[in-house]
């Protein structure tokens, strides 16, 4: 039991000790801004999207729902 | 080398002015980027406060947000499916690492409670579009998209508590555009060139531009079987409810926003608008608006607006204001936007305690304040921190802001006759209505907060696509002369940030504040940044 506490503290001390140098050292900002983010802009800008101005502007017609549906 | 001074900057963190050694914060950027070589040394306290109770506590919280309002799933599918939330929010800390440069202590602490409320919100209305978004789930009406509706992000949440016990309010734009543009200010060019790529002219409102733009894209969830849009702020706004409409091809309720709000005639048109509005909502849901429930909610908001009134008289009164320029203008904006929710009371709660011991201790939270600023206009969105900047620069703290002062009442529950009216005002007091294109008398308010909060000076913003208030810019260089009031202007363009760089903004302070008041920097390594490509 002893040697399982002392474990734990142990790995919990280098745990945090980790997490504060990727604190201090703006860890999570230099991979969100570096790898994350250029990765996900890449996605988004090769997405098929839908031509919007093909959607027609009709007056007073939607698509049917009913409340009972739910 | 010094030990003893190098032992105390390590205990205490460095001292604030260049005459007492310097923090030197703008050596910490990397080039560009804004991103740290390191996160600033507060000293031991304050960085373990930093490090635990911000950095720590708010990753372990968001998560927690995300698995309680729908679940990490949903969370993917959305951040995979909108480009808003995924380029984003994920970098939410560091709008928080640039909020709060430089504070310390009670500051620290006060302002940083804001912020996590800002998050809570933001996850919480992203959360529930997800979770009722048919593109979500593969084209299916859900049980929670009967039960979400949708609204412009102009019209006050409030309207519609009377709902709020089977349904849910979720602004159409508050998350997609206006919060992105403060967490990571590139997000948004993408929807203002989108609407500019079918024709629209660059010249109009760059909000109304940017929220027609994420229909343009395709960027917008489908969570609710009908919308209620608005003309507020402007005639840019009925631009943006004519594409909404077109695009979105939903039941559609058009709130309206009489540009003359101080005439009883108008109040009571806005009264029966607004039963108008309720009639439809009961139309579309089968659900009647239930008196007692408004007023509940609304007695809710009515304490959060008093709490806000006890802060103010701690702004107004003391040095002690545990809460920075830009936390008081984001938080007191989102939440008197929004209306009422569980954690604007907690945050309170937690502030109250901070505020408390700030004051019986005589703690003067911003010690280098050397001009007491109150800022007026709209505010730059992408550049909301840069009154920390001008903190930690000039010292010029600001301590109130138009944005919070606008819905400055509480609303009777006493009668559904007194409800609705002040309902009606709340609403005509809406942001960017009441004391910037809603007329000379409400404008012109500054001079009495001015006095009532105790400033010297005046950062007044130049929203350069706002034609109302570029109507009255010279107005305001006359009243400042006349009454002989420090004033710097600083002009942008909302969310664009492409207009008037952060930097220019920053040149032009700086110059203000050698060529008119001859002052020295408290920190030269602020004044000139570049920080192009920051977030």
């Amino acid at each position: 039991m002893k040697k399982f506490v002392k474990k734990a503290l142990c790995l919990g001390g280098i745990g945090y000790a980790a997490l504060f140098a990727v604190f201090f050292f703006d860890l999570d900002g230099k991979l969100l801004f570096n790898v994350v983010e250029p990765f996900l802009k890449n996605h988004y800008d090769n997405m098929e999207r839908k031509d919007m101005l093909k959607t027609p502007y009709d007056m007073d017609k939607f698509p049917d729902y009913k409340y009972d549906e739910a | 080398m010094d030990f003893k001074k190098a032992l105390k900057d390590f205990w205490y963190g460095k001292p604030h002015t260049a005459e007492e050694g310097g923090r030197r914060l703008g050596e910490n950027y990397l080039p560009k980027t804004g991103l740290y070589k390191h996160r600033e040394w507060r000293g031991v306290k304050d960085t373990f406060y930093y490090f635990n109770y911000i950095w720590l506590y708010n990753y372990i919280h968001m998560v927690m947000d995300v698995m309680k309002y729908g679940g990490l799933i949903n969370f993917a599918k959305g951040v995979w499916r909108y480009r808003w939330v995924g380029q984003t929010y994920l970098p939410v800390l560091h709008w928080f690492d640039r909020g709060m440069e430089g504070m310390r202590g009670e500051a620290l602490r006060g302002s940083a409670w804001h912020y996590r409320a800002m998050v809570n919100a933001t996850i919480y209305q992203f959360m529930s579009m997800f979770n009722a978004d048919t593109r979500l789930h593969g084209g299916k009406k859900n049980d929670a998209w009967y039960h979400t509706m949708a609204m412009k992000e102009t019209v006050w949440g409030g309207m519609f508590y009377g709902w709020r016990d089977k349904f849910k309010a979720v602004a159409l734009e508050m998350i997609p555009y206006f919060v992105t543009c403060h967490v990571n200010s590139h997000t948004v060019h993408n929807y203002i060139d989108a609407v500019q790529s079918i024709g629209l002219p660059g010249d109009p409102c760059p909000m109304c531009q940017a929220e027609s733009g994420l229909y343009v894209l395709d960027d917008i969830p489908d969570y609710s079987p009908f919308m209620i849009t608005c003309n507020e702020a402007c005639d840019g706004s009925v631009g943006t409810a004519i594409l909404q409409d077109w695009f979105n091809d939903k039941p559609l309720f058009a709130l309206q926003m009489p540009m003359i709000f101080d005439d009883p005639l108008a109040n009571k048109f806005v009264q029966k608008d607004i039963e108008k509005c309720w009639k439809f909502i009961e139309d579309q849901t089968g659900v009647p608006m239930n008196f007692d429930l408004m007023c509940e909610y609304i007695e809710r908001q009515n304490e959060l607006m008093k709490f806000e009134w006890e802060k103010w008289e701690v702004a107004a009164k003391t040095n002690s204001y545990p809460i920075n320029g830009v936390a008081q203008a984001l938080y007191r904006i989102y939440q008197s936007q929004m209306g009422d929710l569980p954690i604007w009371h907690e945050v309170d709660g937690h502030v109250r305690k901070i505020m408390e011991r700030a004051v019986r201790n005589k703690t003067n939270t911003f010690p280098n304040t050397r001009h007491r600023v109150i800022a007026w206009s709209c505010a730059p969105l992408y550049y909301s921190n840069w009154c920390t900047w001008a903190y930690n620069t000039w010292g010029l703290n600001v301590v109130i802001n138009m944005d919070s002062l606008m819905f400055d009442m509480t609303i009777r529950t006493d009668s559904y006759e007194n409800m609705l009216e002040d309902v009606a005002q709340y609403h005509m007091w809406a942001p960017m209505r009441r004391m910037a294109v809603g007329g000379m008398h409400h404008i012109f308010e500054l001079w009495d907060y001015m006095e009532r909060f105790n400033c010297d000076m005046v950062a007044m913003y130049d929203q350069l696509q706002c034609k109302g208030m570029q109507g009255v810019h010279g107005l305001f260089e006359d009243e400042f002369r006349d009454r002989n009031i420090p004033a710097f202007w600083i002009p942008h363009a909302l969310p664009d940030s492409r207009t008037v760089s952060r930097a220019e903004m920053r040149r032009l302070i700086n110059d203000y504040m050698t060529t008119v008041m001859h002052e020295e920097p408290l920190d030269p390594s602020l004044l000139e940044l570049d920080d192009d490509m920051t977030w």
